[in-house]
């Protein structure tokens, strides 16, 4: 799991949790089978399931905290398969077509398996399934909850308030090549695209990562002095160090001026721009900060190693 | 908790509400509302 669902994803969950709501932790194991996730090997799908439940644990969010509920369970009801098919003749195969960025897809995608119309439109019957209040996703999700309230209004069944969380950028920030489309709004789409992802290893950082390998891979971020905007480490002060609303001390060597102090992401932003603040401190601080954060559920899979290591030998396989 | 504060909780850090004002009266009418996040269950694989 990388820290983008962990620590965006988690942060909000907790928040969520904190305000009183019953939270459901949705795995959502059919739809990784939809969308080709080990080939559709669903027993290796049930592992990662397991593992992301240990993920979730991990960083706080255990079972007396949050339901966690399989896709499989709600796609063994009876009356499952009649909301899909209600919902999917709400809609039309080519909006389905332009939903494919909810599953990591271009929405140009040709030769298109008909099984990834159906995803959508499940995505919209899970939530009605469970009866829900409000369905909370990434940015990347909107089109999904677009097209589940346009379905409760057809269908008379009361539709879910949307709640999205930006998008983590990946290390290597946005990139201009990607000419993948994946939202009408191209600001949107270019963000989608250079969202931290597994399936780009060098560009994510994972929640059980060393605080060495941390380390290592922000060396190699980018990270443009004096510039802002698209840099993936600025960002990460911005939704993670400073999520806490504490200050945030930057630790530098006396030569280069000491440590430096900020009380808000503001601050730190504007010393950035000025070029007070060097590339390289910036980021063996987030480092630290990341490790910091990680802790505790590096000492978590130290005590429970089991569901880590059937994850790293099925990655080996 | 009051009720200001629970809505800024719950909208802390999010970039799209849909919409602020059915959030609110969720918030105002239901103790206990309910909600989910899903998750794909995958590792390194590209898909």
């Amino acid at each position: 799991m990388h820290i983008g669902t962990g620590l965006v994803c988690g942060a909000k969950i907790k928040d969520m949790v904190q305000a009183g709501f019953h939270f459901i932790i949705f795995l959502a194991d059919w739809h990784s089978m939809i969308n080709n996730k080990y080939g559709g090997d669903m027993e290796k799908i049930e592992t990662a399931g397991e593992y992301f439940k240990h993920c979730f644990t991990a960083l706080g969010l255990t079972e007396d905290k949050v339901e966690y509920v399989w896709a499989s369970e709600l796609a063994s009801k009876p009356n499952y398969w009649e909301r899909v098919i209600r919902i999917a003749k709400t809609t039309t195969a080519q909006r389905a077509m332009r939903s494919l960025p909810i599953m990591g897809r271009d929405m140009k995608t040709q030769d298109v398996e008909t099984a990834s119309l159906f995803y959508p439109c499940m995505q919209a019957a899970d939530i009605f399934e469970m009866n829900l209040d409000v369905a909370c996703a990434g940015i990347d999700q909107r089109k999904a909850h677009v097209l589940a309230r346009e379905a409760g209004d057809k269908l008379r069944w009361e539709k879910p308030v949307a709640l999205h969380t930006p998008m983590l950028m990946g290390l290597a920030g946005i990139q201009r090549s990607d000419k993948g489309s994946y939202d009408e709004d191209p600001k949107l789409s270019s963000v989608i695209a250079a969202k931290m992802s597994k399936s780009k290893p060098e560009n994510t950082i994972l929640l059980h990562d060393s605080p060495e390998i941390i380390e290592d891979k922000l060396r190699k971020a980018y990270c443009p002095p004096k510039i802002v905007e698209e840099n993936p480490v600025i960002e990460y002060y911005s939704l993670l160090a400073f999520r806490a609303n504490n200050p945030v001390t930057l630790d530098r060597d006396q030569k280069y001026g000491g440590d430096l102090k900020f009380s808000t992401y503001k601050e730190l932003e504007e010393a950035y721009k000025t070029g007070e603040i060097h590339p390289q401190d910036l980021k063996a601080n987030m480092a630290r900060i990341l490790a910091d954060l990680l802790r505790g559920v590096r000492e978590y899979f130290d005590k429970h190693p089991e569901p880590l290591a059937q994850m790293q030998r099925l990655e080996t396989r | 908790m009051n009720q200001e504060q629970r809505l800024e909780l719950v909208t802390k850090g999010t970039v799209e509400i849909i919409q602020p004002a059915e959030l609110q009266r969720v918030l105002e009418q239901k103790k206990k509302p309910r909600a989910y996040w899903g998750f794909e269950c995958s590792g390194k694989q590209p898909s």
